[in-house]
């Protein structure tokens, strides 16, 4: 089971993401498109550094703790998803602060 | 060091992108700034989890070698940038958006 442990860090990031989502309306739901937009943009960032710093060894992963699914420069899979699932719960944070506030309300 | 060095820059990025390309002013707004405070003690206790269960390593060469919540004092400036770029593409795209929608 250790080879879960990334993927339950992960888990735990996604159920807090969706329960803000649901818990407080958000709406992202409605908005995924850009959501999704956004996220791309994000990927390509992070994952450039990612690469990067995996192939000059600036941070490792024990090979025990991830499924063992690289995608390329030995990216584990649980990578890719940590900048899918960490932006979605920041986003998520974000529009539910906006609503619990009433901060910014004229604002788009 | 050089962890230490990418992640400065990514801080500069992030804001210039903010501030001057995507003119989304996240840090100028007082909501991005109770954002991320919501967030950092939950980057915290995943930086913990991540680092103290070994999951995830550092090269000692990559990094300045101070530690917070078992990992590199870099991490807060790597979460920063993620998190302000993050939120300014958010705004961005989603004005984009509704302009052409509206």
């Amino acid at each position: 089971m250790s080879h879960l442990h990334y993927l339950g860090v992960l888990l735990f990031i996604g159920v807090c993401g969706v329960g803000v989502n649901i818990g407080f309306k958000t709406g992202l739901k409605k908005r995924l498109r850009i959501f999704l937009v956004t996220d791309l943009g994000i990927l390509i960032v992070y994952l450039a550094w990612d690469a990067w710093a995996i192939h000059k060894h600036n941070w490792f992963f024990d090979a025990k703790q991830i499924i063992g699914v690289h995608l390329f420069n030995g990216i584990p899979i649980e990578e890719i998803l940590f900048f899918i699932v960490v932006p979605f719960t920041t986003v998520a944070t974000f529009l539910a602060l906006k609503k619990l506030t009433g901060w910014e309300a004229d604002r788009k | 060091m050089i962890y230490s060095d990418i992640a400065l820059d990514a801080i500069m990025i992030a804001i210039i992108a903010d501030l001057f390309i995507l003119r989304t002013q996240m840090v100028t707004r007082g909501l991005f700034w109770l954002s991320y405070g919501l967030i950092l003690p939950f980057q915290l206790l995943t930086n913990w989890w991540l680092t103290s269960k070994s999951i995830v390593m550092y090269t000692p060469d990559a990094i300045i070698g101070r530690r917070l919540a078992g990992a590199p004092i870099e991490d807060l400036l790597f979460g920063f940038s993620m998190i302000l770029l993050t939120l300014a593409f958010w705004e961005f795209f989603s004005s984009k958006f509704s302009e052409r929608n509206g």
